[in-house]
């Protein structure tokens, strides 16, 4: 969008008809701004540097030098440690893709139905159903009856289904979708598939969701960080003795008992049973490879996170 | 007659389908939103509950009423009045920072005339968004670190003695403020960008040729057509004015004791009141003081802005 515009206000400029400034900053001024941003963003990109260095640095110069963003030695020393440590590790990523996954594939096929339904003027009872959306929104249970609700109730203690189902659905995503299906997707395209002779659920599959894998694909990226982010549940509802069903994050919750187990795991299995790796490097790795598959999928979150934006603003 | 009979047929038949397509998500509301609704009552119960007995018969059956006794975690703990200090005025300030800052570092940017650094600067800007508390606390911990970290050696690089950070609680109102700034700076800064792309052109180009300068152009221009997005998050923002950030004030600090006092905030003690204390009393009574007072602010603030610039409020 912003784009064409951008490229009508040059076709313009080159015309020399008018000469609408696309900046009114001077040169001067726009170098200016960008030495700041600069500046902002180094700024705000050391914290994150410095754990990739410390996960790299060794233990020597880690003793001399402290946590430095010029360490003297680089190894893979702590890489190798978690790597060989095997199980306990491997098992908390297993789980964390895991619980994203299904988590986020879960909740899309959930909600994109609901949303569609609540987007077609049809449907005689979608003022109460948005109305039933917005109430969580406003007053929830709180953390004791949540937390008893999802205990006694419907068991979901030292379970996945714990860590799964209660991020499952939020009305603010289903407001999206049930806009983007609302604004985007011409009605008349459905009424037509629907005078064809097609279902309500055969035009929702066929024709609506084909056409909406923009917004579709923004719920997975939010909910897929939700999930991978996520360690709040675990902290509440995975006991200490459970520990095959910790995420990576929440293994780095709990480090301090944690990285015990990857120690001895690692001695375990390392002919080198003397060795004792130097313990906050190997948490540092652990963030690092919590951090990477997110730096990976970076630039696709910023289109859906626009994309998403752009969605949610529009008002009833 | 007959044609009328089919087309109503239809009807009850789409009308069924459409609710087929609700009914997974309507259970999973039931279940997750509306069942732990009738906890509230726990805020206003003794929770005594026997052995072998279900919830619901637990809470409402075999428990007493107890109307307000629970609300008396509000006076009965000396620390209390620093819990609710310390999470109204972290949410102040980061509701005050959370805005200004954005919309003033969105401002500066969008002028910026090289598309590629303005996009740059919002990837870089937005990462600390994407990273979860815990690994926030890990970043933190490399400066912070008492004998490692980076401070700590600066300090003692300029012959000043080292500090123990996660001892010391008079730092750690600006680092909370900080670190919650960091955060989520850069994912406010790409909602009010969006907010500002999506003005109209011409209005600029009109400006232009009428003379306006930058200033102009930001306070005749940007900024009154920024008023509804301000307004939408401020009045969310209230909404949850009694809630913070568990993540920032449990996590970050590393759950140390030593400065308690000043990073304590209400959810922290709702979770360590029901975790470590299993006081369901308490816990249940803070959270609804929580919800409550969170949702009249949010229509009073609703009414207030919906008075001042219907277009802007949020219902």
């Amino acid at each position: 969008m912003s784009d064409d515009r951008n490229k009508g206000v040059s076709l313009l400029r080159r015309s020399k008809y008018i000469t609408p400034v696309e900046s009114s900053y001077s040169k001067g001024a726009d170098l200016m701004v960008r030495l700041f941003f600069l500046i902002v963003s180094l700024i705000s990109f050391l914290p994150v540097l410095l754990v990739f260095i410390i996960s790299f640095s060794s233990e020597k110069s880690i003793l001399s030098q402290g946590y430095s963003f010029f360490p003297k030695e680089f190894t893979l020393e702590s890489y190798k440690i978690l790597f060989r440590s095997g199980s306990y590790l491997i098992r908390s990523l297993f789980n964390s893709v895991l619980i994203t996954a299904t988590g986020t594939l879960l909740g899309l096929i959930i909600m994109c139905p609901f949303a569609y339904a609540l987007s077609r003027k049809e449907f005689k009872f979608r003022k109460a159903f948005v109305f039933f959306l917005m109430i969580p929104m406003l007053f929830s249970g709180g953390l004791v009856s949540t937390y008893m609700v999802n205990t006694q109730i419907l068991h979901l203690k030292n379970s996945y289904w714990a860590l799964i189902l209660p991020g499952l659905c939020s009305t603010w995503y289903i407001m999206i979708l049930r806009n983007y299906f609302k604004t985007t997707i011409p009605d008349s395209l459905i009424e037509a598939s629907l005078l064809d002779g097609g279902r309500q659920h055969q035009v929702f599959f066929y024709v609506v969701l084909p056409l909406s894998k923009p917004v579709i694909a923004t719920v997975a990226a939010f909910q897929t960080l939700n999930y991978w982010n996520s360690w709040y549940p675990s902290l509440l509802y995975i006991d200490s003795n459970h520990t095959e069903l910790y995420p990576l994050q929440y293994v780095l919750v709990n480090m301090e008992r944690s990285i015990n187990t990857i120690i001895r795991d690692s001695q375990y299995l390392s002919a080198a049973q003397d060795y004792v790796p130097p313990a906050i490097t190997v948490r540092m790795v652990l963030v690092v490879i919590v951090i990477l598959p997110i730096m990976v999928v970076f630039p696709f979150f910023q289109k859906a996170l626009k994309t998403g934006m752009t969605v949610g603003a529009i008002k009833e | 007659m007959n044609k009328k009979k089919y087309r109503r047929k239809k009807q009850a038949r789409e009308q069924a389908e459409f609710f087929l397509m609700s009914l997974p998500a309507t259970v999973w509301y039931i279940l997750f939103c509306y069942l732990p609704l009738f906890g509230i009552v726990f805020a206003f119960k003794k929770f005594t509950p026997v052995p072998g007995d279900g919830l619901f018969e637990n809470l409402f059956v075999n428990s007493k009423w107890v109307g307000l006794d629970n609300f008396s975690f509000l006076t009965i703990s000396s620390e209390m009045s620093g819990i609710i200090f310390n999470t109204l005025f972290y949410n102040i300030v980061l509701l005050i920072a959370g805005i200004v800052i954005p919309v003033f570092f969105a401002i500066l940017l969008t002028e910026v005339r090289n598309k590629a650094f303005t996009g740059f600067v919002q990837m870089v800007l937005i990462l600390p968004y994407y990273l979860s508390w815990v690994v926030v606390g890990y970043c933190l911990y490399g400066f912070l670190a008492t004998d490692e970290g980076q401070f700590n050696r600066v300090l003692t690089l300029f012959g000043q003695e080292a500090i123990k950070w996660y001892q010391e609680p008079e730092y750690w109102r600006l680092i909370l403020i900080l670190i919650g700034i960091w955060k989520s700076l850069g994912y406010s800064m790409v909602i009010y960008l969006c907010a500002i792309t999506s003005i109209d052109r011409t209005l600029y180009e009109s400006a232009a040729i009428d003379g306006a300068g930058f200033f102009e152009r930001v306070f005749y221009i940007t900024l009154p057509q920024l008023r509804t997005t301000i307004a939408l998050i401020f009045i969310m923002q209230i909404g949850s004015i009694m809630n913070s950030d568990f993540g920032l004030f449990y996590q970050v600090p590393m759950d140390s004791d030593a400065i308690q006092g000043v990073t304590q905030t209400l959810d922290v003690y709702v979770y360590k009141a029901l975790m470590t204390q299993a006081n369901f009393g308490f816990s249940a009574a803070s959270s609804f003081l929580q919800s409550t007072v969170g949702l009249v602010l949010l229509l009073i603030t609703n009414t207030v802005i919906n008075k001042i610039d219907p277009e802007s409020s949020l219902i």
